[in-house]
């Protein structure tokens, strides 16, 4: 196996505050990684700095064996690495058919250039994540969980080899959760390697082969979820954040 | 409507209105070129404020270079109309793109507050310049006949408006507006929004500055203060804005109907004219403030509530 | 050497009535997010305010300044309160619009009431100068600049010691917050306006004594404010000052050595390169 995405020595610094410290791991082709840590550890920071939308302190960013540490945000989603983000971003004045063919047209996929095809492509799409009665509707009137489903939608359709989830599942209810778990399921079927961040534990232990630890910006721990889970500083991590809330 | 029946009223229409200038007034005809230039500017402005959503302040520096660089091309180098015109689109364009690239990086009101900086610094630089004719101005030939001048004007207002109604329809477009409804999520998605930025400004600067040069060949007079008149700026963007900014056909509503209550009111005191359209301007944004494309869409569901609407979500 | 000692404190002088003009407009910005395009035109009326007051009823300009100052208030409070609180939940590009349309109405009311002639306002002691360190100091403009002085500092003491003053700037960062202050959020809108306004009277004051107005140096004005404003930064009042007193002196010194019909290119050319380079203003904090 081969990893699709080597991130090493990777350092973000705000100001003096040192975000990300010092990180370095891969994820392999067709793998789902879980990102977890309790809240503040850096984790949407990572994800940001492998999208292109933070640039890098220190480090390197390595995707399918290249330097993408000088590409833009926009070449690395042509590339194909997308994302998702935890603080929603539709385009409130598009429909959500319209939001999610903005990613056919100018992801990864050079054939949808068409605005006819990207729209087909994009009702496909919608169709996969379970949105598709929405199509029409205006991108600002969906609900939370709507919207999650969206900007799921959205990312799937610039067709990425890397998929860079940041908790889709918050505020969901049970079943939802089970869906959006069989979705990113299909979606690794489809032959997308996936890092993902969560909270809710049960979900991102069923969906996850490995599991990856921060803590104020620092890896702590990396492995199997069952090692990771049961590894007394990964277990200080939450507990210790929990007493001093 | 279906399209071909759309294009066909749309042929009519133009044809028709292409006929004014042999039936019509003098005044009428003068007033037809004054707002067609003024749709013509108001719609260049939609495809940089209205698609992209960037407010630019500074489209009065290509109106004015599309007029310098025909004034200058004539009175001072004895060269044809069309070749002076060329080198005030070039001009312009040029400086879209060259002032455009550091410009845009800006977001909002800082966006509108640096063009309206270069406006000012273009004035007062023009007004400097010898060759331009300093702060007196230059003064082109004159061609007799309002009738060419206003079937260019026409013409260019139609090609203004089929380029905003490819961009509706388009891949570019579509990129215009994901930069508009939410940048940075366009560029996560793939959109190299630095270009498209770049080019919708060209695209505008090109359509003003053409807009520019039939002006100052028509008026056959150009001085900095008219060239680079920075209200011009406003009023194009209200006139768009007033219409519906991002539709197609706003700008030049907005353009005709301010343009002809301007005129209605100017038969009175200049002066009063003047107030009443700042009281208009006033009146709209308080009532309809998404434009008046808008208000026809719903007007039919909410009826006077329309206006009431508006204010409830705006105020404080 | 001389001559340039005399250019700095020219530009000094005149840096001071800058800051003043600026503060308003900062003030209303930073607090309520509003960009004033008719902040010019208000000036322009503290000038007319004042120019009547001295013709008509024979009162010293800097006796007739806190009247102007009171007039503005009131049309500044009036104005945010029926009109501009109308639309303050409204994108920020309908506030620059509709500002414009209050600075066309006000500018043309002028015309038609005030007509179109050049005014000046002369006290007896216009032309009274003395010598400092070997430069003329026209009296006037260095009255100008004290009251300029004294007001920004004014303002800042407003703002940070009493309690409508800190609830104020306490609206800047949150409405909720404002709130607390026991304040009605219209009320506490309308007198940010108001204060702005009034500022903007007093320096309309101080314009009408140091040089000529006539209706339409409205539009010129805002501009100018607007440089000072970027320039010297959004923050803080002190920043306004620092941000005048440097376009005073680079306006004076462009004057001499370029030329005096270069002064808008600088200014505005410095403009847009701070807004290229640091936004937030040579002395803001970086973003």
């Amino acid at each position: 196996m081969d990893a699709i995405l080597e991130v090493r020595n990777l350092t973000k610094r705000f100001h003096g505050l040192l975000a990300i410290d010092h990180v370095s791991f891969t994820l392999e082709r067709n793998e789902i990684l879980g990102l977890i840590g309790p809240n503040g550890a850096g984790k949407t920071t990572m994800i940001s700095l492998i999208s292109g939308t933070l640039e890098p302190s220190e480090g390197e960013v390595l995707f399918e064996g290249a330097p993408i540490r000088q590409l833009p945000a926009y070449r690395r989603g042509r590339l194909g690495i997308a994302r998702t983000f935890q603080v929603m971003r539709p385009f409130p004045g598009l429909t959500v058919l319209d939001n999610v063919a903005v990613g056919a047209l100018f992801g990864a996929s050079g054939h949808s250039r068409v605005l006819r095809d990207a729209r087909e492509e994009a009702q496909r799409w919608l169709e996969f994540v379970g949105l598709d009665r929405h199509s029409w509707q205006r991108a600002e009137s969906l609900g939370g969980p709507d919207r999650k489903r969206l900007e799921l939608a959205k990312a799937l359709a610039m067709r990425p080899k890397l998929l860079l989830l940041d908790e889709v599942m918050a505020g969901l209810n049970h079943v939802e959760i089970e869906e959006v778990i069989n979705v990113i399921k299909k979606v690794r079927d489809r032959g997308i390697s996936i890092l993902v961040i969560e909270h809710v534990m049960k979900a991102i232990q069923s969906l996850s082969d490995r599991l990856l630890v921060l803590r104020s910006g620092e890896k702590i721990a990396e492995g199997q979820p069952q090692e990771v889970l049961s590894n007394d500083e990964v277990i200080a991590a939450y507990l210790g954040k929990k007493r001093h809330e | 409507m279906k399209f071909s029946t759309k294009c066909a009223v749309g042929g009519l229409v133009i044809a028709l209105l292409a006929t004014v200038p042999w039936w019509g007034s003098a005044v009428l005809v003068q007033f037809g070129i004054n707002a067609l230039i003024l749709a013509t500017l108001a719609q260049s402005w939609n495809i940089i404020g209205g698609y992209t959503g960037y407010p630019s302040f500074g489209n009065s520096v290509f109106y004015g270079l599309g007029g310098y660089g025909v004034a200058i091309a004539m009175v001072q180098y004895g060269m044809p109309f069309p070749v002076g015109m060329a080198i005030g689109v070039g001009l312009a364009a040029a400086f879209a793109i060259l002032l455009g690239l550091p410009v845009l990086r800006l977001r909002g009101h800082y966006f509108a507050i640096a063009t309206l900086g270069l406006a000012e610094v273009m004035t007062a630089i023009v007004s400097n310049l010898e060759i331009a004719g300093r702060n007196v101005g230059l003064i082109l030939p004159l061609v007799k006949g309002d009738a060419l001048f206003f079937e260019l004007a026409l013409i260019l207002l139609v090609v203004t408006t089929l380029t905003v109604a490819w961009i509706s329809r388009s891949r570019f477009g579509f990129a215009l507006i994901a930069i508009r409804e939410n940048e940075q999520a366009a560029a996560v998605m793939g959109v190299n929004t630095t270009l498209y930025k770049i080019l919708a400004f060209a695209l505008c600067s090109i359509f003003a500055a053409i807009a520019g040069g039939i002006h100052a060949y028509w008026i056959t007079y150009l001085d900095p203060g008219s060239a680079f008149d920075v209200t011009l700026n406003v009023k194009m963007i209200i006139m768009a804005v007033f219409g519906g900014a991002g539709t197609i056909f706003g700008p030049v509503l907005g353009a005709f109907v301010l343009s002809a209550i301007s005129e209605v009111l100017a038969t009175k005191v200049t002066s009063l004219a003047s107030i009443f359209f700042g009281i208009v301007i006033v009146a709209a944004i308080v009532f309809m403030p998404r434009g008046f494309a808008d208000f026809v869409r719903q007007f039919r569901h909410l009826g006077w509530r329309y206006f009431q609407e508006n204010i409830r979500t705006y105020r404080v | 050497m001389q001559l340039l000692w005399q250019i700095l404190v020219n530009g000094v002088l005149l840096g001071g009535l800058y800051a003043l003009m600026a503060l308003g407009l900062v003030l209303v910005w930073g607090v309520l997010n509003i960009v004033n395009l008719a902040h010019g035109a208000l000036i322009m009326l503290g000038a007319y305010a004042c120019y009547y007051l001295f013709t008509g009823l024979g009162l010293d300009p800097f006796a007739a300044l806190p009247v102007a100052m009171v007039l503005l208030f009131c049309l500044g409070y009036l104005i945010q309160r029926y009109v501009l609180n109308l639309i303050i939940r409204a994108p920020m590009f309908n506030t620059l619009l509709i500002t414009f349309g209050l600075e066309v109405v006000i500018t043309y009311l002028a015309q038609m009431i005030f007509s179109a002639d050049f005014r000046t306002v002369n006290p007896s002691y216009a032309g009274a100068n003395f010598i400092f360190l070997g430069a003329t100091v026209p009296l006037v403009r260095l009255l100008a600049f004290g009251v300029a002085l004294g007001l920004t500092f004014a303002l800042w003491l407003f703002l940070e010691r009493t309690r409508i003053g800190r609830a104020i700037r306490a609206t800047a960062q949150n409405l909720i917050a404002a709130r607390l202050y026991g304040v009605n959020p219209r009320h506490l809108y309308a007198l940010t306006f108001g204060i702005g306004a009034a500022l903007a009277g007093a320096a309309g004051t101080l314009y009408g004594v140091v040089s000529q107005i006539n209706p339409y140096i409205g539009s010129g004005l805002t501009g100018k404010s607007f440089a000072i404003a970027i320039i010297g930064g959004l923050d803080k009042s002190i920043y306004v000052l620092a941000g005048g007193l440097f376009l005073g002196i680079v306006e004076a010194m462009t004057a001499l050595y370029i030329g005096p019909t270069y002064t808008d290119v600088v200014s505005f050319g410095i403009l847009v390169l701070v807004l290229i380079a640091r936004p937030t203003g040579l002395l803001g904090r970086t973003a």
